[in-house]
């Protein structure tokens, strides 16, 4: 389980989030939504631990996040992902998963990732050779490079054209039958309903919803209900 | 140290695949060389064409480590391809220690590839090894080393353009300190406090230079590789230790 209290981040003056708290169950698909600049990249790289929160706690699996343990269970795809770009698809793959602590795996099995996000015939060309809609099926892949327990994806289906992004619809179903939690950021309404079994909204830092998606969209649409919370949230 | 080994060699693959790395080569190639034409302006004197091949290791060793070392820090940060690392279990001094021994690795390599030219060189010169030059080398990879952590160190807090100026006055202050400050003790005064300040405070790196003792075959006291040695490996942890510090602290 992954809970989160109270976590704020600030930037000098600047509070880019404020207070949010909330709890997300194993096994379920986790849809964090915002408008651009809402806060949702600066929690999950709280939440990942690349940033530090100011104030607050995040527990994964009932361990504080700085633990070295808790990144062994948890995978993580950034935004617009860069990569080394001399490196190939298979080295970078190799590269990410010498980052573990556990034992050396196969390139069977990166060759397996690679086929999974459609990569297979590019892997050993130069990741700079590689497209845009590419570069996020390798960051995907990355993030699914030691088996996580968790993954976090950060908007997963950007820069993708139609096909994969209903590839990439599959693999994070997929990733929720195979037991894996998964939280990710999205500002693409229609994917977040239909994947999501539960969603947090967030504007301004703050959160205003966390839930499950059905009894939030119980009289309408997703967009619907998210556009009126959000200019709700502006007016008050 | 299974960490700091995967992102030293990640480092190593990425600079030894760097196009200006081999443009960098290929200059220090001609430079070496053209030591040939030294040796006939010479007409036979071999110390022009070892002080001209050996000055020409050192400035490309130096030119290389600062155009790989330079951004290391900054362009992970700038690029965000440290989310990637940092979400792993990887800790931020893991980053800063894999960086320095991959760019060593690859700056060492470059330096060894240099000096072997320099050495087909003098074998054409006079048919045998310069055995000397080996250690001149060795020296000049201490001195890289401090240098590399230097710029490691500026790279993750200042951007590449300020890091490159400041690791070249800081290089060039380092050569001049001891010469000056014997001087500075004849003249005494504020001039003497502010170049002892600066001696004690910046890397001497005249420790590393025992190019003219090769140049001309003088014997090197021992106790010079020891104090060289011993003087490299602290100036750099210490370096990589604020390096790590001033990076743990940086907002990502």
């Amino acid at each position: 389980m992954i809970s989160i209290k109270n976590i704020s981040k600030k930037y000098g003056g600047d509070t880019v989030v404020d207070s949010v708290s909330l709890d997300v169950r194993n096994g379920i698909i986790f849809g964090f939504m915002g408008q651009n600049g809402s806060g949702k990249t600066t929690t999950m790289k709280m939440i990942v631990g690349i940033t530090r929160p100011t104030s607050g706690t995040i527990e994964i699996d009932g361990a504080l996040l700085g633990d070295m343990s808790v990144h062994e269970k948890i995978g993580y795809m950034p935004e617009a992902p860069y990569f080394y770009d001399r490196l190939t698809g298979l080295e970078f793959l190799r590269f990410s998963g010498e980052l573990f602590r556990a034992g050396k795996k196969s390139d069977a099995k990166y060759d397996e990732l690679l086929k999974k996000v459609g990569l297979h015939d590019a892997r050993d060309k130069a990741i700079q050779m590689y497209s845009k809609g590419m570069k996020q099926r390798l960051g995907f892949a990355q993030a699914l490079v030691n088996d996580p327990k968790y993954v976090f994806l950060d908007e997963p289906l950007d820069g993708l054209d139609p096909i994969g992004r209903r590839e990439i619809k599959e693999m994070i179903k997929s990733l929720k039958a195979s037991g894996t939690t998964v939280f990710f950021n999205s500002h693409i309404l229609y994917d977040t309903e239909e994947l999501c079994d539960e969603i947090g909204i967030i504007d301004k830092g703050a959160l205003l919803y966390c839930g499950p998606v059905k009894e939030f969209c119980a009289n309408g649409r997703l967009e619907e209900k998210f556009i009126a919370l959000v200019e709700k949230n502006t007016t008050e | 140290m299974k960490i700091i080994f995967a992102i030293a060699k990640n480092t190593f693959r990425e600079a030894v695949r760097d196009k200006i790395l081999y443009a960098i080569l290929g200059f220090a190639a001609l430079f070496i060389l053209s030591s040939l034409f030294v040796g006939q302006l010479s007409r036979g004197d071999i110390v022009p064409v070892k002080s001209f091949g050996l000055a020409g290791i050192y400035i490309f060793g130096l030119v290389a480590s600062i155009f790989l070392g330079s951004s290391i820090i900054y362009k992970e940060i700038e690029r965000r391809t440290l989310y990637f690392v940092l979400a792993k279990p990887v800790s931020r001094a893991n980053v800063i220690l894999g960086k320095f021994f991959g760019l060593l690795a690859a700056v060492a390599l470059t330096t060894i590839f240099m000096a072997i030219i320099y050495e087909g060189v003098i074998f054409y010169q006079r048919g045998g090894f310069d055995y000397g030059a080996i250690l001149a080398v060795l020296f000049q990879i201490m001195e890289e080393s401090l240098f590399i952590a230097l710029l490691i160190f500026l790279s993750s807090i200042i951007p590449p353009l300020t890091s490159t100026i400041c690791a070249v006055i800081i290089l060039f202050v380092g050569h001049l300190t001891p010469s000056a400050l014997a001087e500075a003790k004849l003249v005494g005064g504020i001039s003497h406090k502010f170049i002892s300040l600066l001696y004690y405070v910046l890397p001497n790196l005249e420790k590393f230079d025992i190019r003219n003792f090769v140049v001309h075959n003088s014997p090197i006291p021992g106790s010079v590789g020891i104090i060289a040695f011993c003087y490299a490996l602290l100036y750099t942890i210490l370096l990589l230790y604020c390096a790590i510090l001033l990076f743990n602290r940086r907002e990502l």
